[in-house]
Order: C-alpha cells, then structure tokens, then sequence
C-alpha cells in the first residue's frame, strides 16, 4: 500500500555513539531482513525519544499482556514503533493498521499479512561507520 | 532433526510452548550457554561471547549484557538448550533460520512458512501424523496446505 507518511517523513536521533537517521517515504514502514542486523537497538535508541518527544509511541514484547489494538486505537498524530510485531500483532490490530489514518507506523517484524504491504512498505536496515560513530538507516528491501 | 508444528493444539499437552524467546533467554537459557553457544553467537550474531553473561558487540566492539544478542540467536539458543520445549519461530531471520534447521534436536512452532534456502530435513507434525520432508518447496506445500 502507498500513502505518504502523515506524521513525520525524518527521524532522528543519537545514543553514545549510535546514530539513528531514518527516512519515511510510506505511512506504514516495516522494517524486516536478517537478524543481528542493529533492529531491537536502534527500536530502543528511538524509544528513548519517547522521554522527549510527544508525537511517539514504543511497543515491544514487554507490552504482550496488553491490548495492542485498543492502544493504537486511542493514539491520534502519533509515529507508532513496534518491535516484536510478529508476536504482538493479531489480525485484527494489523487490519486496523493498515487503514489507520491518524498516525504512522514503524513495524519492525517479518511477516507482513493482513497490512496490505506491497514492496513500497518494506526496508531493511543497514548500518554504516562514520568514524566512532555507527549510523543506521532504512533502506528498501530488495 | 528439528520438529516443526504449524498448529498449537498439536502441540503434545506435556510440552510447553515458548512464545517469547527474549523473556525464556534472560531468564533460562543464559545460565546453560556454554562452547557450544559461542559458535551459533558468532555465526547468528558476528558478535563474541565474552565470558558467561557478556558479548563483545559487532558493531563497535562495546562488551554489552548477552540479552542484547538477536531475538533470532536467542531463539536458536533456546531450542538447542532446550529440546524438551516448542519455541516460536517466528521472529528468525534468515541466518538463524539456517543455523535452526541445521540443529541435532528441538522443537519449533508458525503457523506460516519460515525457511532457509539451504535447508536440511526436519520433521513435521500435523494432527496423528508426522513425516521428514527435505525438499524446500515440499516443506513450503505442506505449511500452506490444511494437512
């Protein structure tokens, strides 16, 4: 599905020596590929922004017991992550997802059933060395 | 030879099911890791197993609590140091997807197809009945078919 991101299209941050610099070209981004790949580090690097920044919202598999549907539902201009979304998600939530149009979504997980994903919606991670530092940015899934 | 289900309620009552693999990890696997593991963490992960509790990170070399490994190479772990238990295998990429098809023993449950190109045989259960499939699109069929 493409539609242009409605909450932010740039996303930064910096954690020690991790930079985080992702750009969205879709509302729904789902964020996929091999494990080990820096996924779970940089989901934390951005939920750290949680602290600072309003127009976020982290989910990951610490929040299993709730309920994941009810909580986006309720979420308006928000960019929702979620980690773990293989396990956190039901079909119910992902269908709302995919026709939710009052936030953005970051879906760091593999199967993308019932989002109604074409390849527009898929990246991967790549990361990149700049000195001391170590960058991360999406790129698409090939 | 691992076991594959793609149904829960085939899973025999006397086992338990493993849905989060980061949780069993912190809690379970880390006190069994041994030489055994170091491989899988470096072949999973490319990153070092610095002592029991400790990885060295492969991004920038910082030594970092062994929870920070992959959810895949932690679930690789659980299965291997866990042959007694079903572990969810949805959340493995495709390198540790290969080291899991690869294991001697274990258990492992999706009810959609999660494959490496370069598999080897496993076994599948469905209902009653079981059999050993080694051919990718074979496995492929069966997960996607009612039987």
């Amino acid at each position: 599905m493409e539609s242009k991101p409605i909450v932010m299209d740039h996303f930064s941050t910096v954690h020690t020596s991790y930079v985080v610099n992702f750009k969205f070209t879709n509302n729904i981004t789902i964020l996929t590929g091999s494990s080990a790949t820096g996924k779970t580090a940089s989901f934390s690097f951005i939920k750290e922004c949680m602290a600072i920044n309003p127009d976020i919202l982290c989910l990951n598999y610490l929040d299993y017991q709730k309920n994941i549907k009810e909580i986006v539902s309720h979420a308006k201009g928000k960019l929702i992550v979620i980690d773990n979304a293989d396990i956190l998600l039901n079909d119910e939530t992902r269908k709302y997802i995919s026709l939710d149009g009052k936030n953005q979504y970051l879906i760091i997980g593999r199967n993308p059933k019932n989002l109604f994903a074409t390849k527009e919606n898929l990246f991967e991670l790549v990361s990149k060395k700049n000195g001391e530092q170590t960058e991360f940015q999406i790129e698409p899934y090939l | 030879m691992i076991t594959i289900y793609k149904d829960k309620k085939d899973i025999p009552q006397n086992m338990e099911y493993v849905e989060l693999n980061d949780v069993f990890f912190n809690k379970n696997t880390v006190a069994r890791l041994d030489d055994h593991a170091k491989e899988i963490v470096e072949k999973i992960d490319d990153a070092k197993l610095a002592g029991k509790y400790k990885i060295e990170s492969k991004f920038n070399g910082v030594t970092l609590d062994v929870d920070c490994l992959s959810t895949g190479c932690k679930t690789v772990l659980n299965v291997l140091y866990f042959p007694d238990k079903v572990f969810c295998l949805k959340e493995c990429g495709d390198n540790a997807l290969e080291v899991l098809y690869n294991l001697e023993d274990g258990f492992i449950y999706s009810d959609y197809a999660m494959i490496p190109f370069d598999m080897s045989e496993v076994k599948v259960c469905f209902g009653t009945q079981s059999k050993i499939i080694n051919d990718y699109e074979e496995l492929k069929e069966w997960w996607s078919n009612g039987e």
